[in-house]
């Protein structure tokens, strides 16, 4: 069994059926405006400049919305027993790990773009450094957290705690990607050269594959009896 | 070939599921594994096809050592459950292209729909899951195993919240398995349906084998007898 092979049915699979139902999608985009929108109107502009404040809310949204997104990821799983089904297959757990991340890394992305825009729509804040360095530093992050959503979704999910254990199990290992994430994107907005930039973006990149490298080897341990 | 279980014994947390079970099951038969709720039998059976790791005793088949929850075995081992493991948003076809992807098949259509035609499920082919009734998922899922031709079988609970119809094609489907040689291993509740299907039987009761020998359904009341305090109200019923 060719694991890349594996990994992209896994994420095809994914995708299509979360297309189809649309469950996730909404209930991230719909936390995503409600979110940036509440957490902006609770700003005192004359105290905290909105530019100041865009990165940090930014990287908050971000990390509710995947996590919301990845707690909901195995359940088209359990709903009629069909992950035991894909353990009785020889297909290695590292590619339904790597499938189910990618999948989940694309719908983050898709919340990311969202919050970008409405975070800057609702602070009324225009960016100084341009649009592709966000790019550049929103990326490695939401891999991270695709990763690391992806692995303790299963755990919770297994668990019989629910979405309830995600957010515990998994905010405490996420704390570098929101500080280093944060701190780059406020570098951007603020229109500092590339060079204040890299070192941030780059440790979100290091944590992004870690978590990717960790995450395939552990998950047989989460997914196997 | 034949598939045996020697001396399994598997713990959940200080319960002991399987308490040094013995079983034998040769290609070409069917046993039926019996017993009370909770008494090892999907633990037994996913020892068996591999999905769990005895914590000790030995799976062979042909006399060769399975490794525990080995990818080898599980490529050439296939289950069927009371769940049918489909993907209810996906059409039966992306189904069976999806688990067949995962075992390194790509069959071409018309494989897809001979697989389905040999379980009557062929006008399903492009509806989604959850618009089948619970036996039209139940043929589908049987479909699915076809694809991969296992050299095992097993089958969690298959008949339950089935029809009638949705019974008798099952039956037939389990009969033929057995007859093209593999080795089919099944549990139910339904004692008589189990003997009649099954050339051998094991009741399972609180992890170890209580009664085993070969299956005839007029003793369908031993059967159920040796299940145990539990099951004597049934068989004075």
């Amino acid at each position: 069994m060719n694991a890349l092979r594996a990994a992209w049915l896994f994420a095809l699979k994914d995708l299509r059926t979360e297309f189809r139902s649309g469950g996730r999608l909404v209930a991230m985009g719909a936390f995503v405006v409600l979110a940036a929108f509440l957490f902006a109107v609770s700003l005192d502009r004359t105290q905290v400049p909105g530019r100041s404040a865009a990165a940090g809310l930014l990287w908050i949204v971000i990390l509710f919305a995947a996590t919301t997104g990845a707690g909901r990821a195995f359940d088209a799983e359990d709903e009629d027993g069909a992950f035991r089904h894909v353990l009785v297959s020889p297909v290695p757990r590292g590619a339904v790990f790597a499938g189910k991340t990618a999948a989940n890394w694309v719908l983050a992305s898709i919340a990311t773009v969202l919050a970008f825009f409405a975070v800057t729509a609702f602070l009324g804040v225009r960016t100084a450094g341009p649009l592709a360095w966000h790019g550049a530093v929103l990326l490695p992050g939401t891999i991270g957290l695709a990763a690391v959503g992806t692995f303790f979704g299963r755990v919770s999910s297994h668990s019989g705690l629910g979405d309830s254990l995600l957010p515990v199990l998994s905010f405490p290992l996420l704390v570098p990607v929101v500080f280093f994430g944060s701190t780059a994107s406020a570098r951007v907005f603020l229109g500092r050269p590339w060079s204040e930039i890299a070192g941030p973006a780059r440790l979100l990149w290091a944590f992004a594959l870690g978590a990717l490298a960790a995450g395939a080897v552990l998950f047989r341990h989460t997914a196997d009896e | 070939m034949t598939l045996e279980g020697r001396g399994l014994v598997c713990r959940y947390g200080p319960t002991r599921a399987l308490d040094g079970v013995d079983v034998s099951v040769r290609g070409g038969e069917t046993l039926a594994v019996f017993g009370p709720n909770g008494a090892g039998k999907t633990t037994l059976l996913k020892v068996l096809g591999g999905e769990r790791t005895p914590d000790r005793g030995r799976v062979l088949f042909g006399g060769a050592p399975v490794p525990g929850a080995g990818r080898e075995w599980r490529a050439q081992s296939g289950l069927v459950s009371h769940r049918t493991g489909l993907y209810p948003r996906l059409t039966v076809l992306e189904n069976l292209r999806f688990f067949a992807g995962l075992r390194g098949l790509a069959p071409d259509r018309r494989s897809l729909a001979e697989a389905l035609s040999r379980v009557g499920a062929a006008e399903t082919a492009h509806r989604q899951v959850r618009l089948l009734s619970r036996g039209q998922r139940q043929r589908v899922a049987l479909a699915r195993l076809l694809l991969h031709d296992p050299r095992a079988v097993f089958l969690d609970e298959p008949f339950t919240g089935l029809d009638p119809t949705g019974v008798a094609a099952l039956d037939a489907a389990l009969r033929e398995l057995a007859s093209q040689g593999r080795v089919v291993v099944l549990t139910t509740h339904d004692v008589v349906r189990g003997l009649a299907l099954a050339e051998r039987f094991v009741v399972l009761r609180n992890g170890r084998a209580a009664l085993a020998g070969v299956a005839d359904p007029e003793r369908a009341d031993r059967v159920l007898a040796s299940f145990g305090a539990a099951a004597d109200a049934r068989v004075a019923a």
